[in-house]
């Protein structure tokens, strides 16, 4: 039996995706004490190998793009490199393996609790938003048929062979994503992790509303990429956050002891040390 | 002090961030209600601590957040660690929540 964390980090000349991991590679390691597998199709990239437990090279499948907002005024449209999470199972090489965005800010302890867990997939279904007027529905449901929303962004699960037939599910849906696109009517541009995971856990719950998927320990607490991380340490953050109905503005928000997904690349790269 | 900061602390309404942090605070008192106990998940409530008080047998089974029944075998430990757990979460949450409750700057509400 084995614990560890999985990520997966592809740079795409803008964004860097590495530097996010070795941050979180430390905040895994502090805070929860875990080894941290590293994922990635531009190893060139990689300054420091000592954080990580493992290094595995793949080579880069991805084909999609998607608008980056750094706050409210910028954007880029930029490569996405992120239809590898769902090899998750065969590249871990943990028993039990948590698997984060590299944007995520670990603050606490929480996750330990998953490797304690009885349940052998774990993901968060609800999240909260730093932002109090943001009620976007598409964080509750992934289409106008009700199929309920899940968070790709960390999960949690132990090698078995009901996990391995969730994972082969998945591969098998994002080899056909444009039928399934279609077929679950998502009309959007991007492939989104979070809509094949929906899916997948749609189906494994017999196509109805189903709890095979189990809650993740902590809470999810997120910002859009419209928002700005300003401070960073090891258990505070501070964010600008979108003002309502005045582009360009913000209202300040802070968090203490509480994991954060920080959807704004840029601003977070810029405040992670080298 | 940077220029977007500068700026969005001109603009910041006090009111709107003093209601923003208390409803964060609120979530992660949520959070640290959670007591994980075998394998389960449990949010201590005061009903959770009601029905354990309650109970006069040395075991239970109780549902735990992700409705899995949890053997509890030893319930006197697991009311005393559900008693420590909600003692220790709503006092930080009073803590912190008298702290921004004093402040009168945004700056003060987010430490800035």
């Amino acid at each position: 039996m084995s614990n560890g964390v999985l990520c997966f980090a592809h740079n795409n000349g803008k964004i860097n995706y590495i530097k996010q991991a070795i941050e979180l590679a430390k905040r895994v390691r502090k805070h929860l004490n875990l080894p941290t597998t590293l994922v990635t199709s531009t190893i060139d990239d990689l300054y420091n190998v000592d954080v990580f437990d493992q290094v595995i090279e793949i080579k880069d499948n991805n084909e999609n793009y998607k608008r980056y907002y750094n706050g409210t005024l910028h954007h880029q449209n930029l490569a996405f490199k992120n239809n590898d999470r769902v090899n998750s199972y065969d590249l871990s090489p943990y028993t039990t393996t948590l698997v984060l965005d590299t944007d995520y800010v670990i603050c606490n302890d929480s996750f330990k609790h998953a490797f304690d867990s009885l349940h052998d997939f774990q993901i968060y279904k609800d999240g909260v938003d730093l932002c109090q007027w943001r009620q976007y529905k598409e964080f509750k449901y992934i289409n106008d048929t009700g199929i309920p929303f899940y968070w790709a962004t960390c999960f949690c699960f132990t090698k078995t062979q009901e996990t391995k037939i969730f994972f082969g599910l998945l591969q098998h849906l994002v080899s056909n994503w444009k039928h399934y696109e279609q077929v679950y009517n998502l009309g959007s541009k991007n492939f989104r992790n979070d809509h094949v995971f929906s899916i997948a856990i749609h189906m494994m719950n017999g196509f109805t509303d189903g709890n095979w998927a189990k809650s993740l320990p902590g809470k999810m607490f997120y910002t859009l990429d419209r928002d700005i991380i300003k401070t960073i340490n090891d258990t505070s953050l501070t964010f600008l956050v979108e003002k309502e109905k005045y582009t360009g503005e913000y209202i300040l928000a802070s968090t203490d002891e509480c994991n954060v997904h920080v959807m704004n690349k840029f601003s977070l790269g810029e405040l992670i040390d080298d | 002090m940077d220029e977007k900061l500068e700026k969005a602390l001109e603009f910041s309404n006090f009111t709107a961030t003093l209601n923003s942090q208390k409803r964060i605070l609120l979530e992660k008192y949520h959070g640290d209600l959670v007591l994980y106990y075998k394998g389960g998940k449990f949010s201590i409530t005061k009903e959770v601590l009601t029905f354990c008080h309650m109970l006069k047998t040395p075991n239970t089974v109780l549902i735990d957040d992700n409705n899995t029944p949890i053997q509890i075998d030893d319930l006197e430990d697991f009311t005393t660690l559900a008693h420590q757990k909600y003692a220790d979460a709503t006092n930080k949450y009073l803590t912190s929540y008298k702290e921004i409750s004093k402040n009168r700057s945004v700056e003060g509400l987010v430490h800035v």
